[in-house]
């Protein structure tokens, strides 16, 4: 009886000891956005933080992939109900109304949402200074374009949400800015003009490819992909287009976005709009951690290292996550790396000095890209902004 | 003179053999079911086993999720309510001979015109929501009648015709989300359909609504029409043997349409079921993501279900626990979504495959039936 009872206390404490340590540990959750893991884009950089979470906190990671958007409340909905998770992560825009939902059935437990926002005390809304990045990838754009005899750049886009056209404006707004700087140095008079499309998708490069061929045609000499996964369609439309000529390096450009994609495409893409998505996830979680976790909306701009323009060191960093996620080997990463630095090469001089020259002034504050997050807004600033 | 009457004890041993009969082919059905379930089930462990992921708690989280509690049995309902009037489509269709692929499209367009009758239609609850379903009904079957036309008329085979009539559907709708019941705020979806035309959730917490009562009403209904009234009767006629019915002075123009646009009104409902009877947005995504593939997962549907409205429901529902089991599978085995995809697929194809392998083999026999009362070719004939 007495050793029966022994024993029953042993295992209690056992047990407790067992989950007070799961606790201390921590755990985090994401639910990814339709297009899912594999985008080498905005889904990947957020399992990027995740990845960082479990390797400098310590906390036990779930992933949960959406099918389509009606599987988004269910999945947020089985996290929350399982009183498990520390910090449960939404990424991307789409999932906004199933978070709303859920974040006023489970007040008690602490969500965080990349890229949108809702109204309560339990969401920590971040979102990226998607504008000045934009801005510092269309200077980079408008001045290759001038210095190889062009007039014309793209950029391809997915769904007309918010925050793209966000990231159209602020690409209009650098592409402006350069072109202005460019005429006040060399004295001359030129324009740049902008095309834009949005294919309606997050998870299509076959229309990504098609649009962009279509802005090739119209002499387009570099075209930003700001589209999720339809944007691998527009890399593979860049680089047939040159390998067609000749070329094994670019013109024509195309610029990645959300992670370093430079390496997808070598040669053909000197620079990506890095958004560091990973950064949110892992602030999140931290804090969440730590207590300091609040609702409300935190947005991370150019001057906190929200967003960048790539580097060749965060390149080699997301191809050795790459080689971590068994899609590249070691061996071919000496050849992509060659073709990154043969691209960035490629781009005249004065596009990287202006690049750093508006980096400088935004991080400073001497310089406001503008902002448009709906479509009137968006159509008064592509006025302005084209109107020389 | 009379024929010889049926002796009692005849007529007892023909009755016996015939219910013996029947008995024998449920059960032979039945353990094709079985025998599939466990290929499929098997092939899926092999998989991920191969993966190195751990199968037993994946299928734990399989049956956790889309049985476990009174929500996840809410949910696995939610996810079969679009399935069982998709499979509906193809089945009924197979019935009468036809292989109408054109659910996903018809669906689309009930969708469309769910969103433009709930959103633009202020009316009291009860008649807000009919008028949205009829509206969706009537434009599925609206989509359904051109195929069904050049199918009567001018033969043109309902394989192809609705294939393009699916993707005119989906560019259709693309245009019309972006350009004309877009909303304004919200960039990537339509308007969201007024309070009044949205079904709420019946159990807290989950997002089955009474949706799932159209789905079987509709399922009994195609029950009843094939098998307890002589439309019904005509049109399995038409799939056994068209020939026999038009020898029977039946029209052939009344069969196909009448086949086609019952299957449209199902295809409709399906897209309204989608937009009016799924919380928390009531209004159809930019990319289609909330109506994708529910129309092609209606021929898996149909197809497990062997064609009938009631197998069809059974189908739906299975299907739709392998989808509201996805989650758990991700969740407590860590099986990513793609993998989840493969083992669903090997467990769908090892159970449609011998239906499906039924409805080839009595194509290839029409078709081979065709060709056969040609006249015996001349010695010389002229390729083209």
């Amino acid at each position: 009886m007495r050793k029966g009872t022994i024993l029953l206390a042993a295992l209690l404490v056992a047990v407790l000891a067992f989950s007070v340590s799961a606790l201390a540990q921590g755990s985090l959750a994401i639910v990814y956005d339709v297009g899912g893991r594999g985008d080498l884009s905005f889904n990947d950089m957020a399992a990027l933080g995740g990845d960082r979470a479990v390797r400098e906190l310590g906390v036990r990671l779930t992933e949960v992939e959406s099918a389509s958007t009606a599987d988004f409340l269910p999945n947020l909905r089985a996290l929350a109900r399982s009183r498990q998770h520390d910090l449960i992560v939404g990424v991307g825009f789409l999932i906004q109304d199933a978070m709303a939902q859920v974040a006023e059935e489970f007040p008690n437990q602490k969500f965080a949402l990349i890229d949108g926002f809702v109204d309560a005390p339990n969401v920590m809304s971040i979102s990226f200074a998607d504008h000045e990045g934009s801005a510092l990838v269309g200077a980079l754009a408008a001045i290759t374009a001038l210095e190889y005899g062009g007039d014309t750049v793209g950029i391809v886009l997915g769904i007309e949400i918010p925050i793209l056209l966000r990231f159209e404006i602020g690409y209009r707004a650098g592409v402006r800015w350069a072109v202005d700087r460019y005429n006040q140095i060399y004295g001359t008079n030129k324009q740049v003009r902008v095309l834009h499309t949005y294919t309606g998708a997050f998870d299509d490069p076959a229309r990504g490819k098609t649009a962009t061929d279509a802005m090739l045609g119209q002499g387009a000499t570099v075209v930003y992909a700001v589209a999720g996964a339809t944007g691998l369609g527009v890399f593979e439309s860049v680089e047939s287009v040159a390998r067609a000529q000749g070329k094994v390096v670019g013109p024509p450009f195309a610029i990645g976005v959300d992670s370093a994609q430079d390496w997808i495409s070598p040669g053909f893409i000197p620079v990506s709009m890095v958004k560091r998505v990973d950064n949110g996830v892992f602030e999140a979680i931290k804090r969440a951690l730590e207590g300091t976790f609040q609702g409300g909306a935190v947005t991370l701009r150019l001057a906190e290292g929200g967003v960048a323009a790539s580097t060749i060191e965060m390149v080699e960093l997301f191809f050795d996550e790459a080689i971590a996620a068994g899609a590249k080997t070691a061996e071919d990463k000496a050849a992509a790396m060659a073709g990154v630095r043969a691209a960035r090469a490629a781009v005249p001089q004065l596009a990287w000095d202006l690049l750093d020259e508006l980096d400088r002034l935004i991080r400073s504050g001497e310089y406001v890209v503008p902002e448009a997050l709906d479509r009137d807004t968006a159509e008064y600033w592509r006025g302005v902004l084209s109107t020389y | 003179m009379d024929p010889r009457p049926v002796e009692p004890q005849e007529l007892d041993a023909i009755t016996r053999r015939e219910r013996r009969r029947q008995l024998r082919a449920a059960l032979g059905g039945l353990a094709e079911i079985l025998i599939a379930l466990v290929i499929g089930l098997g092939v899926g462990a092999l998989v991920m086993r191969g993966a190195g992921y751990n199968w037993r708690l994946a299928y734990e989280g399989l049956l956790i999720g889309s049985f476990g509690d009174q929500w996840a049995i809410a949910d696995t309902l939610a996810s079969a309510t679009p399935l069982i009037l998709t499979g509906l489509v193809f089945g009924l269709s197979a019935r009468a001979g036809y292989f109408n692929i054109g659910a996903q499209g018809q669906m689309v367009v009930g969708a469309l015109a769910a969103v433009a009758v709930g959103a633009h239609l202020s009316a009291p609850p009860v008649v807000a929501v009919t008028l949205a379903f009829l509206a969706s009904a009537l434009a599925g079957a609206i989509w359904a009648l051109p195929p069904a036309f050049l199918k009567a008329t001018r033969g043109v085979h309902e394989v192809i015709s609705t294939i393009m009539f699916n993707w005119i559907a989906h560019y259709t709708a693309l245009y019309l989300v972006f350009n004309v019941l877009n909303d304004p705020r919200s960039a990537e979806r339509t308007v969201r359909v007024l309070p009044g035309a949205r079904l709420g959730a019946l159990i807290p917490g989950a997002d089955m609504t009474a949706a799932i009562f159209v789905a079987v009403g509709v399922a009994v209904f195609m029950y009843w029409l094939l098998w307890h009234s002589p439309w019904g009767y005509e049109m399995r006629i038409a799939g056994l043997n068209p020939s026999a019915l038009r020898y029977a002075g039946a029209n052939p123009l009344w069969s196909v349409n009448l086949t086609f646009i019952l299957a449209g009104l199902a295809a409709g409902l399906a897209g309204a079921t989608q937009i009016i009877g799924r919380p928390p947005t009531y209004a159809l995504y930019g990319d289609l993501s909330n109506v994708r593939n529910l129309g092609f997962d209606g021929i898996a549907v149909a197809l497990i279900g062997r064609n009938h409205p009631l197998g069809i429901i059974l189908a739906a529902i299975f299907i739709g626990a392998m989808g509201a089991g996805a989650r758990m599978m991700q969740i407590m085995a860590g099986v990513p979504l793609d993998m989840v995809r493969i083992v669903h697929g090997t467990v769908i194809i090892a159970l449609a495959a011998p239906e499906a392998w039924t409805l080839l083999g009595k194509f290839l026999g029409r078709a081979r039936a065709r060709r056969a009362p040609a006249p015996p070719a001349p010695a010389k004939t002229v390729h083209r």
